[in-house]
């Protein structure tokens, strides 16, 4: 990291990786480059940065660029256009679609005429998008394609706030006929003809932009109640970018894909707010499924994602490794070996002794570095994993391939980033201590607290919600409990709700098992049942290409998921399991039966959240019946 | 529960380093008519080339009357009484029809028998009796189907494998050949494994189903069950669901429950 102190009116700043940032985090006014909102970091950005290449999409099979003056001008004509229809400042525009340019433009061009974003699964239900847009009211809707419309055709009665549905992608829809619907370039012509009659009309709802406007809402993925819209500021986004220069930096020329969801903070940051501070590239998969295709063709520099992605990357090269000769094998086997010895020293930011070095850098060099170029990671100066829980042992692994990956948390409500391991600074196992400008705390209950200008602005039009978040002195509640130890790294140990009170009056905290349990192979996610019970048991959704593989190798006959789940052998194998885990928890904290949930679930699926974690409150009702069986 | 007569078990296939079946296992019992549908390239030719030897599995086990039968060369596996009636047809285009049907029946001696069994032939099949002594070659598409089929009968087979027998037929020559089908197998008990990409003829006829997708089975279950299942009815019956706009051009994802 490249710092240095530059002297200017205002609050001191400092130079990280060529931007200035204020050199003392968490003081107001937060600005980045001199800016102190976000539609105004993107003026600038457009300005300075120009012809160079934003944004990168996959088109007919080829990677096309698209500049900084393409984001500025469809930003613009966006924002215009909407204004030109009826849009006032401070009201939402919703956006209803998978990763893509375009949803940046929407983004950029919504907040730079005072509009908030707001955005919507594609795996929604028409009613859940129904709900959103009410809920937000919002005055507009962008939806991606003729299925997403589609949706929104279900319940367009349901939805008077809406002025109009903006229509991306006009594949399959030349003959609609909908007074509320328009395609994305009509919308352009729109703005463009606007900016004719009033000239300078963007940039001047730019510089209305203040650092306590809301930029966005975030709906949360409500696994109790319905979810609610949490109001990100510009100060929040700029406070988020703050902190993420010192923990996670991104340089000018790294590369970046996209694909989780935009409507997750985590991807909104490092794929849209990040690239914004830092003027990284960002390149966006073509679709959930071409993930690691594209991540090999990109090879970018830093790639953050949640552990089911690092999981399956990692169950990807077990299963290439067993396919390889016996030679294959042998060097792999060894290779991974020499990595080992060597992560046990640098994932702690220690230097290998110099055996372990050489030994390492000639494995890396027989099999590593040719394995990191398969999987499109042999750039990567640093994976991100958080969202949820990892396995040490898989972050070890990444380690010993020579990928270096650290464990962050945050979450919607303190614009998704509160902690961070660095390279330097890793304690695996911990998501790692506060990054600069970001206060935390353990209150009596064990509830973990943070405070800081990234800290969300309260819930949409939900006071009695937003009063609940916010402890009398103003600290966020994050639901979550953990410690922190002498070093400032945190543990975070389950979430506070989730609390199990058995029959017997123990509190049992059934994430920390859970996550235990899912660092099985074998076991996607699982829930700990036991409220007011005499004792605990679990559902289980397992990993199916790992199970598939398992049953494969050891000749156990299945045909469709519900008979692998309920093959003997496999049942044995989670037993065994589940066994291991109980080993490590006090009697009563045990797993006395289990179920597997023997349909494959998609995101479609309520119990399933848009990043494939189950909701405990939804799998409790569905699989009632598993439950009770147990019992 | 009596044994199946055919039992696949964790079946692995390559064509080259192309895996083609990743792990399939499925029953046909004695006497049963069992499908397995699937578009182009799900594997399921190759899973009927596996079983009947032409193409061997690096892993798994093909059970026939409880035997392991798998990697045996396939004039072996014929004698075991699997007949393999190949996709296109395959006759021998220059032989007659009454030589394709001799051929067929050519790991039998008792002279007899063969001819009662042409006879049966004939029988279902009264147009190659009008036709016996033309070249096969000659023969229409259903004609030359209808030979294939009765030349794999002249085995008396415990179990028949038919690869897409619809293939380039008219529907009214699809409809005679599975009637004849279900009739083989109500009056002469011939066991069936029948690949099928006309998945509504494939489920009317058969008592159970398997559903294949890039090599592996996505679906099992009776042909009723999957007749009424969302995923057939959209993928493999063309169902159109009721569109918003009276038109709809995207599909919904398969789930396959």
């Amino acid at each position: 990291m490249n710092m240095q102190v530059v002297k200017q009116t205002g609050p001191a700043q400092i130079e990280i990786n060529g931007v200035s940032y204020n050199a003392e985090p968490g003081q107001r006014p937060v600005l980045v480059d001199g800016c102190d909102t976000v539609p105004k970091l993107f003026q600038a950005r457009c300005m300075a940065l120009q012809e160079r290449t934003a944004h990168r999409e996959k088109d007919m099979g080829i990677w096309k660029s698209y500049s900084w003056s393409t984001y500025w001008q469809q930003a613009k004509w966006i924002g215009l256009g909407l204004v030109s229809l009826g849009l006032k400042r401070g009201e939402v525009v919703s956006i209803l679609s998978e990763d893509r340019r375009e949803w940046l433009y929407t983004d950029m061009g919504v907040q730079g005429v005072g509009g908030i974003a707001s955005g919507v699964y594609t795996t929604d239900s028409a009613s859940q998008l129904s709900y959103l847009v009410n809920d937000s009211e919002s005055r507009f809707l962008f939806v991606e394609n003729d299925e997403q419309l589609d949706k929104y055709l279900e319940v367009a009665a349901e939805m008077p706030s809406l002025l109009k549905v903006i229509i991306y992608d006009r594949d399959g829809l030349h003959d609609l006929d909908r007074d509320k619907c328009l395609f994305l370039d009509d919308l352009c012509a729109l703005g463009q003809a606007y900016e004719a009659q009033n000239p300078g009309a963007f940039e001047a709802g730019i510089a209305e932009s203040k650092p306590e406007d809301t930029a966005m809402l975030i709906y949360t993925s409500g696994t109790t109640g319905m979810p609610k819209g949490a109001m990100l500021g510009h100060e929040n986004v700029l406070a988020s970018m703050e902190s993420g220069a010192r923990g996670l930096a991104v340089s000018p020329d790294d590369e970046q894909l996209c694909f989780l969801p935009l409507c997750h903070i985590l991807e909104r940051n490092v794929s849209v707010y990040f690239p914004l501070a830092a003027s990284s590239t960002v390149n966006f998969a073509e679709s959930p499924e071409t993930v690691f295709d594209n991540m090999q063709e990109v090879s970018p520099a830093t790639f953050f994602a949640v552990p089911r992605v690092w999981e399956k990357i990692y169950s990807r090269v077990l299963v290439m490794a067993q396919e390889a000769t016996p030679m294959g094998r042998w060097a792999f086997q060894r290779a991974i070996k020499a990595g080992q010895a060597r992560a046990n020293y640098v994932m702690y930011g220690k230097q290998p002794p110099a055996g372990v070095a050489a030994r390492y850098a000639f494995w890396d060099f027989m099999v590593l570095r040719n394995l990191r170029r398969m999987l499109g990671m042999d750039r990567m100066r640093r994976g991100g994993t958080g969202a949820a829980p990892i396995s040490p042992e898989l972050l070890k692994w990444y380690w010993s391939i020579g990928v270096p990956l650290i464990e962050g948390y945050g979450m919607t409500e303190n614009a998704g980033i509160a902690t961070i391991n660095t390279l330097e600074q890793n304690l695996p196992g911990t998501v790692g201590c506060a990054l600069p400008g970001i206060e935390l705390r353990i209150a009596e209950d064990g509830e973990i607290q943070t405070l800081g200008l990234n800290n969300f602005q309260g819930y949409w039009r939900n006071n009695e919600k937003t009063a609940e978040t916010f402890t009398s002195d103003g600290w966020l509640r994050t639901g979550d409990v953990g410690r922190i130890d002498d070093a400032g790294y945190l543990t975070i140990t389950g979430r506070i709700k989730d609390i199990i009170i058995t029959a017997g009056g123990k509190n049992i905290t059934p994430a920390e098992i859970e996550s235990r349990l899912k660092f099985s192979h074998y076991i996607s996610d699982a829930v700990v049942i036991g409220d007011k019970r005499k004792y605990l048991t679990c559902l289980i959704m397992i990993d199916q290409e790992n199970v598939e593989k398992f049953a494969q190798d050891r000749k156990i006959p299945f045909s469709d998921f519900a008979s692998l789940c309920a093959a003997t052998d496999v049942l044995q194998q989670i037993s065994q399991e589940v066994e291991a885990v109980n080993r490590d928890f006090a009697r009563v904290e045990q797993i006395k039966d289990f179920r597997l949930i023997n349909v494959l679930l998609t995101a479609e699926d309520d119990e399933l959240t848009a990043t494939m974690k189950l909701k405990r409150s939804f799998v409790e009702k569905k699989h009632k019946a598993l439950i009770d069986d147990m019992y | 529960m009596s044994e199946p007569l055919l039992e696949i078990k964790n079946l692995e296939s390559f064509y080259g380093p192309i895996m083609a079946i990743r792990g399939v296992s499925l029953k046909v019992d004695k006497g049963q008519i069992v499908t397995v549908l699937g578009a182009n390239g799900a594997g399921k030719s190759t899973l009927l080339k596996t079983i009947s030897g032409i193409m061997d599995p690096e892993k798994g086990q093909v059970l026939f009357n409880g035997k392991p039968i798998q990697g045996q060369e396939p004039h072996r596996i014929v004698e075991h009484g699997i007949v393999h009636v190949p996709e296109g047809r395959e006759v021998f285009p220059l032989l007659t029809v009454d030589e394709n049907l001799s051929l067929g029946a050519y790991t039998r001696s008792d002279k007899a028998e063969i001819e009662r069994d042409r006879q049966m032939v004939f029988e279902y099949f009264p147009i190659l009796a009008e036709r016996r002594s033309q070249e096969a070659g000659t023969l229409s598409g259903g004609q030359q189907q209808m030979l294939a089929i009765g030349r794999g009968l002249m085995l008396r087979p415990q179990i028949m494998l038919l690869d897409e027998p619809s293939l380039g037929l008219s529907p009214l020559l699809v409809q005679e050949i599975f009637a004849i089908l279900r009739r083989l197998n109500a009056e002469a008990h011939v066991t069936m494994m029948l690949v099928e990409q006309n998945a509504r003829i494939a489920l009317d006829l058969a008592d159970v189903g398997y559903v294949m997708e890039i090599g592996r089975i996505v679906m099992d279950g009776s042909a009723d069950r999957l007749m009424e299942s969302e995923d057939i009815k959209s993928f493999y019956l063309g169902h159109q669901e009721e569109g918003q706009r009276g038109e709809k051009r995207w599909k919904r994802k398969k789930t396959w429950r």
